[in-house]
């Protein structure tokens, strides 16, 4: 229904601000074509008139010129001239009764307007509105001189006429340039509302049109589209991790059930009860620990940049943790090769720090087998700080290591492992908390896990 | 010990005080911070086990009200499930050590008797001696039967701790909050590597029974007596 659609479309042009807007300016057109007309028009209309006024007194100081007796004489004159001239003539006596000449009523002294009937001219009834001067003379006559206003008149209609059709004109262009603009405003504020309510249909990938033009549109549309990114990347990892905690937690769950189920069915002594109830009891640990992990990286997310932070000697904490670690290293038979420059300082969370470079050398213990090298390098470089620990066992394959960072990511080889797939998590959160680049590499072979530390900004 | 049990889940405190009154103590209970508190005030309490969580008044309120009044009862937080800054805001509000739900009963109770026990002293003792063993708690120096042991930073605050609580059940969540600062357990043998050369350093090379036993799945104990 095209038409429907025109209509509906058409009732909303309508009801737009902008259109209203539009409106507005076009009244607000009108009203100055308005004034303009009318100042326009009397100035015209006063300037006619007085050159008009101008030519009645010469014409009027010439008549008078002539001695009191020949006046008639040369008003007859005048008005049997063929062409006949301009003005119209006539000479009362005292007694206030016409002598000669064509303006058939006495007006009164000084400047006046007569309308005169004369079936005769121009073969229709008009009535002619002349414009007169009449003055008394001293012998008790008034000599009156005039002259048609039709020349005003006609001037007159015609500035009418001009000044509607333009008028017209100007308030039509202006509700049209109006509708022109309301429609183009509408188009955009309604392409931002329909990606909005596609977006709140549950279509978390659509975004709102950028024309290009780089105007105030534009800018709500891309930062608006800012927003949804960061809103779709959220949800999208709320939606990942509740997927995946309740995939991650149904397994331990329903080993947990199992042993129960079997405890109670197969156990005969109090001996298997209890070692059925010991391993239960690790698989709820187990789920327990899960949580714990999840609700610990939560709130490191959940922080604000530079909350609680202090100053951190970086190479001191990272000596003493090495220290804790050297003897787990030399049980395991493995060579631990650790180059720490000393002095280095940042800016952060001691407990989170140390947390986070525990998981990074639990990860490689937990990850390599025993005998594996590991390496700490801490460098000062430039303005920051590097840290990179290496280990040489299998590594991460480059097309996973993005992904290992996410929460419960484990990769196939370190299923059969326990662990939940939270630490390198954990690490993660903790770096982007302290604006520390995390970046996984080969260490040809193994896993090269370097850390790059900000520009210790003075606290 | 006379321990004041403030929890409100009916379930933990059942669960908690039976464990309690089966290893000989003497439990109160009470189920919201007002009447906690208030039972707190009336008598004289060894430990105080306190819920952070509290219907009436919270659990770190009523902390903060017995530290004002100068109550001299030990106190033990419990909070929620990976709640890890209660932990630094419990301690700094006056409680002498902190548990995050879900516990085992024989942590509590080792924790407990650590704190009860803990000597009023302590910051101002200068040697701390276990049988053969003895502690400069300023030179930071240990000897065993007057022969100097040598040991890294780690082991000595290791043995430190150990000998505060010399006879009890030390577990190694404590070890690992109370000696590294970790707030999380490693999956490796990290404590179990250190003790493991911290024995053979103050066993290895003496006459006599082993000092640091390990208590089946609950911890470690440090002892001079013959024992099992």
């Amino acid at each position: 229904m095209p038409l429907g659609v025109n209509v509906h479309a058409g009732a909303r042009m309508l009801r737009s601000a902008a259109f209203r807007l539009a409106v507005i300016q076009a009244l607000l057109f009108a009203l100055i074509a308005l004034t303009l007309f009318l100042v326009s028009w009397f100035a015209a209309r006063h300037y006619i008139e007085n050159q008009l006024r101008q030519t009645i007194t010469d014409e009027f100081s010439e008549v008078i010129a002539h001695p009191p007796a020949q006046r008639a004489a040369s008003i007859q004159r005048s008005l049997a001239q063929v062409p006949r001239g301009v003005y119209d003539y006539s000479l009362f006596d005292a007694r206030r009764s016409l002598v000669v000449g064509d303006i058939l009523e006495e007006p009164v002294a000084g400047w006046s307007t007569i309308e005169q009937h004369e079936g005769l001219r121009g073969g229709k009834d008009a009535a002619r509105r002349i414009l007169v001067y009449g003055a008394t003379q001293d012998d008790g006559s008034m000599l009156v001189v005039g002259r048609d206003l039709a020349s005003v008149d006609e001037l007159d209609a015609l500035l009418k006429q001009v000044f509607t059709w333009a008028g017209l004109a100007a308030v039509v262009l202006a509700l049209a340039g109006g509708m022109v603009t309301a429609g183009g405003y509408l188009r955009r504020v309604e392409a931002i509302a329909e990606a909005a309510s596609r977006i709140a249909a549950g279509d978390l990938a659509a975004r709102v049109l950028i024309t290009g033009r780089g105007d105030e549109f534009d800018r709500l549309a891309v930062s608006l589209n800012s927003m949804l990114e960061r809103i779709q990347s959220l949800v999208e990892g709320l939606r990942q991790v509740s997927n995946d905690i309740a995939h991650d937690l149904r397994t331990p769950l329903t080993h947990m059930r199992q042993r129960l189920e079997a405890a109670m069915e197969e156990a005969t002594s109090v001996e298997s009860y209890s070692k059925a109830c010991a391993r239960a009891l690790a698989d709820a640990d187990s789920v327990l620990d899960t949580f714990a992990a999840l609700l610990r990286i939560a709130k490191v997310e959940a922080r604000q940049r530079l909350e609680g932070f202090a100053d951190v000697a970086l190479s001191a904490l990272l000596e003493r943790l090495v220290d804790d670690y050297r003897p787990v290293m030399e049980d395991e038979g493995r060579a631990f090769n650790v180059a720490i420059t000393t002095g280095v300082h940042i800016h952060g969370d001691a407990l989170l720090l140390t947390q986070m470079l525990v998981n990074v050398l639990e990860n490689a213990l937990h990850h390599t087998e025993p005998g594996t090298p590991i390496s700490v390098k801490l460098d000062a470089i430039g303005h920051g700080s590097q840290l990179v620990i290496e280990d040489a066992g299998r590594g991460i394959p480059a097309r996973e290591r993005s992904r290992v960072l996410k929460r419960f990511v484990r990769l196939d080889a370190a299923r059969s492992t326990p662990g939940s797939g939270l630490g390198l998590s954990l690490v993660a959160a903790v770096a982007d908390l302290h604006g520390i680049a995390l970046t996984l590499g080969d260490a040809a072979p193994g896993l090269r896990v370097q850390l790059d530390f900000p520009h210790r900004q003075d606290a | 010990m006379r321990i004041l049990l403030v929890e409100d889940d009916i379930d933990t405190r059942t669960y908690v005080s039976s464990g309690l009154r089966a290893k000989g103590h003497a439990v109160d209970e009470s189920g919201d911070g007002h009447d906690g508190l208030l039972r707190a005030s009336e008598h004289d309490y060894d430990v105080i086990v306190l819920d952070r969580m509290l219907p009436a008044l919270d659990g770190m309120s009523v902390l903060k009200k017995l530290r004002s009044c100068g109550t001299q009862a030990r106190v033990l937080m419990l909070t929620a499930l990976g709640d890890v800054d209660a932990r630094i805001d419990g301690m700094e509000a006056g409680a002498d050590d902190y548990l995050g739900k879900p516990f085992a009963l024989s942590e509590l109770i080792a924790r407990l008797n650590a704190i009860s026990r803990r000597s009023a002293h302590a910051n101002t003792m200068t040697t701390l001696r276990v049988g053969e063993l003895e502690l400069d708690l300023i030179a930071q120096r240990v000897s065993r039967a007057g022969k100097p042991i040598h040991l890294q930073p780690r082991e000595w605050d290791l043995l430190k701790y150990f000998a505060l609580h010399a006879g009890e059940v030390v577990t190694r969540s404590m070890l690992l909050e109370h000696v590294w600062g970790f707030q999380s357990s490693p999956h490796t043998n990290l404590v179990d590597t250190h003790v493991c050369r911290l024995r053979s350093k103050i066993e290895r090379d003496f006459f006599g029974p082993r000092i640091i036993r390990t208590v089946r799945g609950e911890g470690y104990t440090l002892s001079m007596k013959q024992g099992h």
